[in-house]
């Protein structure tokens, strides 16, 4: 029996939270595992793809993302008022698992957006790390969640640790690591886990076509084989795709 | 009551309205979203003789209303997907087509013997894909189709269609394909192009040519299924840039018997779907019978 839906959900909520980075909120009652996602689109014909966002929030009522504007289709769905209608189909993916045990969730700027869902799911004991290029935003949602919540801010900011977010961050004594972010960043918790012998899993991007699984357009290598971001992922072991990373 | 069935050679389908090979996997990511008995028929991800891994990352490029892939054929090969991915095929309650890729004539045919025992309808045989490295793909071939066909005629008496390149000798394939006894062509695979990152000024593609797709293609391909109507005998099955049931009745009207679905199927994973029932529809509003009375109307003079 099919089990998946293509809806239409009116915004609720479009708000820009930080430069260039907005909230979206759609009405409607969705479910979600914390990492997975849904591919969106607000538009008709052009551009043709939906875009694939990761899940920031769900309540029974609203179903959230949040985006940076990169290109024509986030800087659409920046344009949207409310009741205006989203396409949308999800949830998708594999989503992270939580281990039993303290862990950590480690996010680089946008790669915070799978973060709160997932903090909200896997609950204490639980810290968070968040990495900013300049001023931090959206940290304090994460306050109430876990147990510490460590920011960095690589340039500097009033009231917040410069540095980056893998200078605040040691893999010793939590049971495993979720995180999300830009490549490099991956890579080097990806190290820093290894040498901690503590487990890693990593939400990657690649560019989608379908994002259920039927294109082979996002393929990456795993040490298994090539496996779809969308649908085997996007969440993996990161000693699956980053086996040839390290020396 | 109009009927939305067509004939392909000898196989009826309930539908003109397939999903394109290597756009719909395997049939089980579409089944979470809809029944997929509701199509005429799906035409399963192309199958080599041996498992192949595909082309490196970046596969995907975006284009103005269109879509550029260098997937490169990735597929468990013939064996698994026989065992593994038909049985499940099998259960979606439409006509399969297998769709096969070979490097040589010979391929074709080890691959439709393979095939041959099997439970598919059909043999989609993919003379056509731009997107094997190594190969130099120019495009249709009349010698190398005709090959192409006569070894995979050998080898089975399954129906055998032909999916043809937009480009190169088209005409010329067309008509060797239907000589060395095709039962139908599919008229097009996607057009060879290109594009560049212009952050690295490097091709974006490690192969530098892609396969283009989606509604820009639309009216290039309508073009050739509208040029082999009148000089083809075996019916044409059209295929680039169809997202609408609109899409459908232009190319029926150029003279397809059905048309394949590719890209909206990721425009929509209810493409498909809706356009079975904007068929119908169509057909219930203009009172019309069937197909037969508008197939190819456009060359009426
Ligand atoms: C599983 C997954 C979850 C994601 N979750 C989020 C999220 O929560 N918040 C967020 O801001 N972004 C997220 N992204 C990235 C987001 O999808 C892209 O930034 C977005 O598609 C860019 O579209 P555009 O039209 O603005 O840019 P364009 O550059 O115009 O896009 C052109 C094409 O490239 C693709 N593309 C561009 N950048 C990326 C990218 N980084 N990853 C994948 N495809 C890309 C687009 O989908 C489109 O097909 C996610 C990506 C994936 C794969
Ligand atoms: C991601 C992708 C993968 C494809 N894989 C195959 C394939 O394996 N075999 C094949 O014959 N055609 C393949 N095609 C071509 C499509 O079946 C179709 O003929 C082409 O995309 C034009 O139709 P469209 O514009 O509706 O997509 C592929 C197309 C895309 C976009
Ligand atoms: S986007 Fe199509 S298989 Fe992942």
């Amino acid at each position: 029996m099919p089990e998946l839906k293509v809806v239409r959900a009116p915004v609720a909520e479009n708000r820009e939270v930080a430069p260039g980075v907005f909230l979206l909120r759609l009405e409607g009652r969705f479910v979600a595992e914390p990492g997975q996602f849904f591919m969106l689109r607000a538009w008709e014909r052009d551009p043709l793809l939906a875009r694939p966002m990761s899940v920031f929030d769900l309540s029974p009522q609203a179903l959230a993302f949040l985006y940076a504007v990169r290109g024509r289709g986030t800087a659409l769905l920046a344009n949207l008022r409310l009741g205006d209608q989203v396409k949308l189909w999800g949830p998708l993916g594999q989503g992270w698992k939580r281990v039993p045990g303290r862990i950590a969730l480690v996010g680089g700027g946008m790669g915070l957006a799978p973060l709160l869902w997932t903090a909200k799911q896997f609950g204490s004991p639980l810290d968070v790390y968040l990495g900013f290029r300049h001023r931090p935003w959206m940290v304090e949602v994460f306050r109430s969640l876990a147990d510490h919540v460590h920011v960095r801010s690589e340039v500097g900011a009033p009231g917040c640790t410069q540095g980056l977010v893998t200078e605040a961050f040691s893999p010793r004594g939590y049971a495993a690591c979720y995180a999300c972010g830009p490549k490099p960043l991956l890579l080097e918790l990806h190290r820093m886990c290894q040498e901690a012998e503590v487990p890693l899993y990593v939400s990657l991007e690649e560019r989608m076509a379908c994002g259920v699984g039927a294109c082979l357009g996002c393929t990456v290598w795993t040490r298994s084989g090539p496996k779809r971001v969308c649908s085997d992922g996007p969440v993996f072991p990161a000693a699956e795709v980053f086996f040839d990373a390290l020396p | 009551m109009p009927s939305l069935e067509v004939q392909i050679g000898s196989l009826r389908l309930k539908n003109p309205v397939m999903a394109a090979a290597g756009t719909f996997g395997f049939g089980q990511e579409y089944r979470e979203f809809f029944d997929i008995s509701a199509l005429g028929a799906i035409c399963a991800k192309t199958v080599t003789l041996r498992a192949r891994t595909g082309n490196p990352p970046p596969r995907l490029w975006e284009t103005p209303c269109g879509l550029l892939n260098s997937i490169g054929l990735e597929n468990p090969g013939i064996e698994t997907f026989l065992k593994e991915e038909l049985p499940k095929m099998r259960k979606l309650g439409t006509v399969i087509v297998a769709s096969i890729w070979g490097e040589e004539p010979g391929d074709y045919g080890a691959l439709a013997a393979a095939v041959d025992k099997a439970d598919v309808e059909a043999i989609e045989l993919n003379v056509s894909c731009p997107n094997v490295p190594g190969k130099g793909f120019v495009g249709a071939q009349a010698g190398f189709t005709a090959d192409v066909v006569r070894s995979a005629r050998a080898a089975t008496t399954k129906p055998l269609w032909v999916k043809l390149a937009p480009e190169g000798e088209v005409l010329a394939a067309a008509l060797a394909a239907q000589e060395a006894g095709a039962q139908a062509l599919c008229i097009a695979n996607t057009f060879r192009a290109m594009a560049i990152d212009i952050s690295t000024g490097r091709p974006v593609f490690a192969n530098v040519l892609a396969g283009l797709s989606g509604p820009a293609i639309k009216p290039l391909a309508l073009r050739w299924v509208y040029e082999l109507f009148p000089r083809v005998e075996v019916p044409l099955i059209a295929s680039g840039g169809i997202t609408t049931w609109q899409d459908a009745v232009e190319f029926i009207m150029a003279g397809a018997r059905a048309v394949q679905v590719g890209t909206g199927n990721f425009v929509d994973p209810l493409c498909t779907l809706t356009m079975v029932e904007g068929l119908k529809k169509f057909l219930e509003e203009r009172n019309l019978e069937c197909w037969e009375v508008i197939r190819g109307c456009a060359h009426r003079r």
